[in-house]
């Protein structure tokens, strides 16, 4: 990754509190066009409440936050919408629309952004659907007859429906089998060479760190710990950062990452 | 910013140019449709094309595809790196046909599925019935296992919470029975019995109807609401997974708790009522309140007062019944919740006018 790569997501200062409860004390950090960024940390060190804030779903307390070159800690709700339009977030549990079908779902972007004619909607929708590997019919079913990796992956879709420039993943193989989670892995891979895109993810899974990652952020104690490549991060000496990439899954996630590498 | 995409035909040449993603391509995609071909070999030239996505992709190809369609010829000319990975994207996917749709039915198959639906409602609306009736009576003979603080909770938040807005809407009812009719009784020298008026129209008729109304619309839809979201996050499955009924927790202690509530609720109503409509007698026909109470003391009757608040317990069976079996009925999303939300509040106004009617005609028949 180049140095000099243009900074699409930069993070300065950031203080988040809630009520009495301080989550983040002074964050910096920067998203560079092209890469994967990880954030991780322990449950409740505060990851997802950093993706919101990049999303312009919650503003900080303090410091401020930039999306593609637009200040938007400091932007109305109305001057966000053309760059709400540049980003996609696939959140958590999918958060599909109950009363739509999955293909309607996908569309939704389409629907409200653009004026293309129904049927072309439609097809796009369904070439979203295939894109992140679901069957041709899943588009005809409700949200709630999809498994739980069959709805990460339409949320997948629906976030891709307007090819953004950037796209944010929550927890993308959280709740999943591993063969599951490592076919979202490789898919993540994929649609980022293919379209393009610059890849926010908060996750806890090791495998997903080492495969998907090209650099990673530790949070914990309100702030960052440490920030660089995973084979950076896993041989630092720094007891906080050690402790993380040290348990065990770790260790078996990292052996068999050197493995593959070495074969 | 790039100029919106373009697409125009020349002959068998086709030029697309401009920005040809998903936001700016709505207009090509009208001008492909409008393109009468020329017989012969098509070209389409998109070396003018600035910046494409996938959508710009899939528009191009899918039109090269019904256009191959008719038999013709159709090749890509100045393709750049860039379109030829998307046009080869598109390809693995190896789209065929249209996007599936759900099935639709046709009316005569609706109609079956309509009442079938209607008919099952009304069997599983009465197996609700039966479940709660003998899970009450089972809960009677051990009162020490109903959830007591539940019931507790649920009748501050049922019974004591709409004090308010049950007193003043019957208030103001008092008040206009008292003005109406007032203003017809004078006509006759009747005044004296704008007090029978309110009196008996309130205590027996308004006061638990209204009270039984208003309880539906911010109890029963409560009760709906919080039931059909548990059903959606799966808390009333895990429930039952541990081995707790979700009727013991969650059905019975707000019927307890209404069951009580809305006879009292009833009560204040009752006075509130006759308070208004003291004060408009008092304003209007300068009826003192106290030859108004002496009034109200030889028209209405013991059982007057009881006939009203008599009725308000099944208003209360009815309201949380309904309330938590629409609860119950939630599936899935957050749409059904609110479908169901509906449903309830309107049913369960309806079941209690229904019953409300029913009463008068068994009172009148009593001769009460």
């Amino acid at each position: 990754m180049a140095e000099n790569a243009e900074i699409v997501v930069e993070l300065r200062d950031v203080v988040t509190r809630f009520d009495e409860k301080l989550v983040h004390d002074g964050i910096s950090l920067q998203v560079r066009r092209g890469e994967v960024l990880a954030v991780v940390g322990g449950s409740g060190s505060g990851k997802s409440t950093l993706l919101r804030e990049m999303v312009m779903l919650l503003q900080p307390t303090a410091g401020s936050v930039t999306v593609l070159g637009r200040d938007v800690t400091a932007a109305s709700e109305i001057e966000l919408l053309p760059l709400r339009r540049r980003l996609g977030v696939m959140f958590q549990d999918g958060a599909l629309f109950g009363g739509q079908t999955v293909l309607e779902n996908t569309g939704v972007p389409l629907r409200e952004h653009t004026e293309l004619s129904g049927d072309l909607i439609d097809e796009i929708a369904q070439l979203k659907l295939l894109l992140t590997g679901l069957e041709p019919s899943v588009g005809a079913l409700w949200p709630n007859q999809l498994s739980g990796g069959m709805r990460k992956r339409a949320a997948l879709a629906r976030a891709l429906a307007l090819d953004p420039e950037l796209l944010f993943l929550d927890e993308p193989s959280s709740g999943l089998d591993p063969i599951s989670a490592d076919g979202l892995d490789d898919l993540i891979l994929q649609l980022k060479e293919l379209l393009g895109l610059t890849i926010v993810m908060v996750t806890h899974d090791m495998d997903s760190l080492w495969r998907v990652a090209d650099r990673v952020v530790l949070l914990g104690d309100k702030r960052i710990l440490g920030a660089g490549t995973m084979t950076e991060l896993s041989r630092s000496v720094t007891p906080g950062i050690g402790k993380f990439f040290s348990g065990p899954r770790a260790r078996v996630a990292a052996r068999e990452h050197n493995q593959g590498a070495s074969l | 910013m790039a100029r919106p995409a373009k697409a125009h035909a020349d002959g068998g040449l086709v030029f697309c140019d401009g920005d040809w993603s998903a936001l700016h391509v709505a207009t090509a995609e009208r001008q492909l449709k409008s393109i009468r071909l020329a017989p012969g070999e098509i070209k389409i030239d998109v070396s003018g094309v600035e910046r494409i996505d996938s959508s710009g992709a899939w528009l191009l190809s899918r039109t090269a595809r019904q256009w191959r369609s008719k038999a013709r010829t159709v090749d890509f000319v100045g393709t750049s790196e860039h379109i030829r990975q998307l046009f080869r994207l598109i390809a693995e996917q190896g789209i065929e046909g249209e996007p599936p749709r759900p099935a639709t039915h046709g009316f005569l198959e609706n109609l079956g599925r309509d009442s079938l639906n209607a008919a099952t409602e009304q069997l599983a609306f009465l197996s609700f019935i039966g479940n709660i009736t003998f899970s009450s009576l089972r809960i009677l003979l051990t009162p020490a296992r109903l959830r007591w603080s539940q019931v507790v909770t649920d009748a501050e938040e049922s019974g004591f919470d709409a004090l308010p807005i049950v007193g003043l809407l019957a208030f103001l009812i008092g008040v206009v029975i008292a003005y109406q009719g007032g203003v017809v009784l004078i006509q006759y020298g009747a005044g004296i019995f704008i007090a029978d008026l309110v009196g008996l129209a309130m205590l027996r008729e308004l006061a638990p109807l209204i009270t039984a109304i208003i309880v539906a619309g911010r109890t029963g839809s409560a009760y709906t609401a919080q039931i059909g979201t548990m059903m959606v996050t799966e808390e009333v499955d895990a429930l039952r997974t541990m081995g707790i009924t979700p009727i013991d927790l969650l059905v019975l202690p707000k019927l307890f708790a209404l069951v009580v509530m809305l006879p009292l609720l009833t009560v204040f109503a009752d006075l509130m009522g006759l308070l208004g409509g003291m004060a408009m007698a008092s304003s209007m026909l300068d009826m003192s309140f106290q030859n108004f109470v002496d009034r109200l003391g030889q028209s209405v009757r013991l059982q007057d007062f009881l006939v009203g608040v008599g009725k308000a317990p099944v208003f209360a069976a009815i309201i949380a019944s309904v309330g938590c079996y629409q609860g119950f009925r939630v599936t899935g999303s957050a749409e059904s919740v609110g479908k169901q939300t509906t449903l309830s509040v309107v049913q369960s106004i309806f079941l209690v006018i229904v019953v409300d009617a029913v009463f008068s005609i068994v009172f009148s028949a009593l001769d009460i």
